[in-house]
């Protein structure tokens, strides 16, 4: 598969470079197209759990984007209640077959800890997060507590 | 898709679902009392789920012939309950008998195919629940067939352990059980009763017959019907009601899944790999899924045909498919659905055409295919009786009118001989006389054409001017001149007499330099006529006499068409088309042709087929579908449009919606470029050009000459070059690799499907008749032109960096306004890739990311060309400095087909 030598290598080079913020990767060998991996925030109100991700590459990638949907419940500005989410950097427009995984990743995990409330996909939750800062706190806080998984301990 | 069995994680076992196919056929029950029963049987599969049929009034041997369609394992236990229907009180249980469906397995080496059961039911004496204990009597026989399960017998070997001592014995079933296996009728027969009765064409898959209720035997029965199926008959028992008032809406399968969730759709079972992550497998299509499957929306069900592959019925439409209806194949088929609607409409309202009249828009028959005069042919004999009687040629009036009738278009040729007297001497005295035997009259709504009674044919144009363009310039080349066109249809000279080649139009009278009018280069202008009237003389020249007479039903409009037209010699369909739909009297002077090649049209892109498919979700244009290999007479049917679609093409008739450019590129086997995948596939193409642009060394694209792709789940791939997979792409080398992908891109999984296309094309028009066209005219001739409405289209355009009262954006609608609507098509197709306009109007106008209006920018110096970029319907127009220089870019732009847009 054409798609598998360049996913390969990039799975590789991330296993390596050890994120901090992206662990627990798994990915089935029979099908290297779709990766699992747990998002580790640094900023509250996310800091105390762990939120699962999928992401699935096209068989043509790297001609077309992969696409990331998150598997734990997350109560985030930019996330759906499906665990959509609107990602710049793998949108049509702005990909580029030289992007890599982990800067994706990193764009992600940055999205998570910084919710950009300018460009929301639930409205609702951005209001919430640009009118009353600490409420948003306090639920996301307690969405997290009730659905997030397990920070990885070391 | 066999293959895909083995990458399963978790190997096929005893607990796995399979569909089970189970017609309950009849019984014969012993007389035991004075009231004959109201049996109906009752199926429990483990205890769990229970089907039952409905029941007969009043017999001791019903006869139900019904379908049951289960999910079992190879290890289910099926209890057979034969029951005595009360509307009042306790149903009565006649007698029953547990069966274990591994032991038949066994004993037929894990296929049950069309296998009989005759099975003794009993009951005991004492009443008690158990078919163990002694003092049972036989209280009645029951027939039933198993159908469409197939187990790997490697998997049976597990059964030992399962069904502990009794398995040893291997062969004998239960008693009170007998099994043999029933012969299949001879397919050949199936097949044409299947037809007789058919619902719905083979595009959509296997014959649905009419009468589901009383199917005959080995034609798939309603086995799976949900609640809300349209059928009236079909559900009408409460037994059914019952039992699947609680399952999915339409599949009525096992609820074997967590509770809470929605059950899955038949066939489907779900699983876990080594992660723990949740997948799906389809027993059905023997394929697996991430995704959870959608249950089958009402009304739908999924059957089998006689070679046990896999088909959905929609009962709503009563129409088949091949691939299992999903949300956004639904979308689709509705966004289809819907124009259907438009499709009828246009075809009766004329709204295409290809020469542009004075005249409000109408029917424009191309010259030589005027319709012609009822008198040559012969063989319509009532059409001869009834034209005669309204005079020489009464009927040529009323060709436009879509399925006019015999006595409405004698009447309108009636006064068209008058009306005719009138106006005829009035108009084009410069002309001078029309030659001998020809006579110029006029319809009844006003518009002129030409009688030439010396050959009994009509036609809408001018004897004294037609095809002047050619003759004048045909005669006016010196001698041993001759015209020929490059493969890309720009027109050169030779010269016979030095042995050379020359754009440069030898003849006196032509322009001299390299310009014509516009500043256009000669080579460039096109004459869109001049070529037409080249193809229709190819045409016209070989034609052949009388007619052929297809005969229709509006229901199965692609399935009467595929045979009539498949059937014939491919030569014949250049006859004189005479359509008939059934049940409807009119005769075809054009009119109903005209319909039946838009239906038609229409109808083969019905996205349920899969044979075509939209480019993208933004961008209507056909193209072959790579997943039509799901439609096992796929090539045929690709033929066989190729076929139709040369017919529109030499009859001079319309089809409803085009095709991609790229398509056309490759009907005219013109080379595709990398700007041709812009409109079919953005992202793709994006991603091309940044390889173009960028150096690639060093940036870790880890690419080699060998790409992949999906099709149905399925990832295929393929080297670019013997070796690909062992060859990296460098800067180097990158050049040939995007060749290489381009034209992979643009071939993927419907080469073969192209070529059978072509090849019913080529039967019927040969290609190279095409070589005058570029693809844009192509898309013209086939699709004809709309009137294009330029004020709806100035409301509805945006601006940047220009407002509207610019002086370029002026000049630019001046210029629009002047040209003539062939011109505005090809400016359109320009901008926006085709020359339709949406049904909506410009307002509707979409591009690559939803709606998209009409864009003019400004980009640029006046020296450049204008440039533009169809997935996003904008125009980069340069800040030219004068009116005539817009005209001579733009012009230049507009003609020019190749090459430049990609700067």
């Amino acid at each position: 598969m054409a798609a598998t030598r360049r996913l390969q290598k990039e799975l590789n080079d991330i296993r390596q470079s050890g994120l901090k913020s992206f662990r627990d990767i798994q990915v089935d060998e029979s099908n290297i197209l779709t990766w699992q991996g747990l998002i580790v925030p640094d900023n509250s109100p996310y800091n105390k759990g762990a939120f699962r991700i999928e992401i699935n590459f096209p068989a043509e990638y790297p001609f077309k984007p992969p696409k990331i949907s998150f598997k734990t419940k997350i109560y985030h500005p930019n996330i759906d209640e499906k665990g959509q989410v609107c990602l710049p950097i793998i949108s049509a427009e702005n990909w580029k077959p030289a992007t890599k995984t982990d800067q994706v990743i990193q764009a992600l995990v940055a999205l998570v800890n910084d919710p950009e409330p300018e460009h929301p996909l639930r409205a609702e939750l951005a209001e919430e997060f640009l009118k009353d800062r600490k409420k948003f706190t306090k639920n996301a806080e307690e969405f997290t507590k009730k659905h997030s998984e397990k920070r990885p301990s070391d | 898709m066999t293959e895909s069995i083995p990458a399963l994680t978790t190997p096929i076992s005893l607990s796995t679902y399979h569909q089970l196919s189970l017609t309950v056929e009849s019984a014969n029950i012993k007389n035991s009392g004075l009231f004959k029963p109201n049996p109906y049987l009752q199926v429990v599969i483990d205890d769990k789920l229970s089907r039952r049929t409905d029941y007969i009034k009043n017999t001791l041997h019903p006869k139900w012939k019904e379908d049951l369609t289960v999910l079992v394992t190879p290890q289910s236990e099926l209890l057979f309950r034969l029951a005595d229907y009360h509307s009042f009180r306790k149903d009565n249980i006649i007698g029953e008998k547990r069966i274990h469906l591994l032991k038949i397995l066994l004993y037929f080496n894990g296929k049950c195919d069309n296998v009989e059961l005759t099975i003794d039911l009993m009951k005991t004496v004492s009443q008690e629940n158990s078919s163990s204990a002694g003092g049972e009597v036989k209280t009645a026989e029951l027939v039933i067939l198993l159908d469409g399960l197939r187990v790997d017998p490697s998997v049976l070997s597990q059964s030992h352990e399962v069904l502990g001592e009794n398995a040893n014995t291997g062969s004998p079933l239960n008693e009170g059980v007998r099994a043999k296996l029933r012969m299949r009728s001879n397919p050949e027969t199936m097949r044409s009763m299947a037809r007789s009765q058919t619902l719905r064409p083979p595009p959509g898959p296997p014959p649905l017959s009419n009468g589901t209720h009383n199917s005959p035997p080995n034609i798939p029965g309603p086995p799976i019907m949900g609640p809300s199926t349209s059928l009236p008959e079909g559900a009408a028992g409460p037994s059914h009601a019952d039992v699947t008032a609680s399952g999915p809406p339409a599949s009525g399968s096992v609820q074997f899944t967590n509770p809470g969730e929605e059950p899955l759709p038949a066939g489907w079972e779900m699983r876990y790999d080594v992660y723990g992550r949740r997948y799906y497998v389809d027993h059905n299509t023997r394929s697996t899924s991430w995704e959870r499957p959608q249950p089958l929306p009402p009304g739908w069900e999924v059957r089998r045909d006689a070679r046990g592959r896999v088909y959905y019925v929609d009962h709503n439409t009563r129409t088949t498919t091949w691939q299992r209806p999903d949300t956004e194949r639904l979308a689709r088929f509705q966004h289809w659905r819907g124009e259907r609607r438009h499709v009828a409409q246009m075809a009766q309202g004329n709204q295409r055409f290809l020469y542009p009249h004075p005249q409000p828009p109408h029917p424009s028959h191309p010259p030589q295919l005027a319709p012609s005069l009822p008198d040559t042919d012969h063989e319509l004999n009532s059409s001869d009786n009834n034209a005669n009687a309204g005079g020489n040629v009464p009927l040529v009036g009323s060709l436009s009118f879509a399925g006019a009738s015999v006595a409405g278009a004698a009447g309108a040729g009636g006064a068209s001989t008058s009306s005719a007297v009138s106006a005829g001497a009035a108009a084009d005295d410069t002309l001078g006389a029309l030659p001998a035997g020809w006579e110029r009259r006029v319809q009844p709504d006003g518009r002129v054409y030409y009688v030439n009674h010396k050959n009994r044919t009509t036609q809408w144009e001018d004897p004294r001017t037609q095809g002047q363009e050619v003759s004048a310039l045909e005669e006016a080349l010196p001698g041993g001149w001759e015209i020929r066109f490059t493969e890309d249809g720009t027109r050169y000279f030779v010269d016979h007499n030095t042995r050379t080649t020359t754009f440069q139009d030898p003849r006196p009278g032509a322009p001299k330099g390299a310009h014509g009018a516009y500043g256009v280069p000669r080579a460039y202008e096109r004459s869109f006529r001049w070529k037409l009237s080249q193809f229709r003389y190819l045409c016209q020249s070989n034609a052949l006499p009388s007619h052929i007479k297809i005969t229709l039903s509006r229901q199965s409009l692609f399935e009467d068409s595929y045979h009539q037209i498949m059937r014939l010699p491919a030569y014949e369909l250049r006859r004189r088309l005479y359509i008939i739909f059934r049940g409807e009297e009119g005769l075809d002077y054009g009119g109903v042709s005209r319909e039946w090649f838009f239906l038609l049209s229409h109808e083969v892109l019905n996205p349920m087929y899969c044979l075509f498919e939209y480019a993208n979700k933004n961008n209507y244009s056909l193209q072959i579908n790579p997943a039509s290999y799901v439609n096992p007479d796929h090539l045929l049917y690709f033929k066989f449009i190729g076929r139709f679609i040369a017919m529109a093409l030499y009859h001079g008739r319309f089809i409803y919606s085009g095709f991609t450019m790229p398509f056309y590129k490759r009907m005219l086997n013109k080379k595709l470029t990398m700007k041709d995948i812009e409109s079919i596939d953005p992202e793709f193409y994006n991603s091309l050009v940044w390889i173009k642009d960028n150096n690639i060394d060093e940036c870790g694209l880890e690419m080699w000459f060998s790409v992949d792709f999906e099709v149905l789940g399925q990832v295929i791939h393929h080297e670019l070059k013997p070796s690909g997979d062992k060859e990296r792409v460098t800067e180097t080398n990158k050049e040939q690799y995007l060749q290489l992908v381009t034209q992979w891109r643009m071939t993927r999984g419907i080469e073969e499907q192209t070529s059978a296309f072509l090849d019913g094309f080529n039967e019927v028009v040969p290609l190279e008749w095409l070589k005058y066209f570029d693809e844009r005219e192509l898309e013209l001739m086939l699709c004809g032109m709309q009137e294009v409405d330029v004020d709806d289209w100035h409301r509805n355009t945006i601006y940047r960096h220009y407002t509207r009262t610019s002086k370029q954006v002026a000049w630019f609608w001046q210029f629009v306004r002047q040209m003539d609507n062939e011109k505005r098509a090809r400016l359109l197709q320009f901008v926006t890739g085709t020359c339709r306009v949406p049904v909506g109007g410009f307002a509707e106008l979409m591009g690559s990311n939803g709606p998209q209006r009409f864009c003019i920018e400004k980009v640029g110096k006046d020296t450049w060309l204008p440039r533009s970029h169809t997935c996003f319907n904008r125009l980069d127009l340069p800040p030219y400095k004068s009116y005539e220089q817009l005209c001579e870019k733009l012009n230049f732009a507009i003609e020019e087909t190749e090459g430049f847009g990609q700067e």
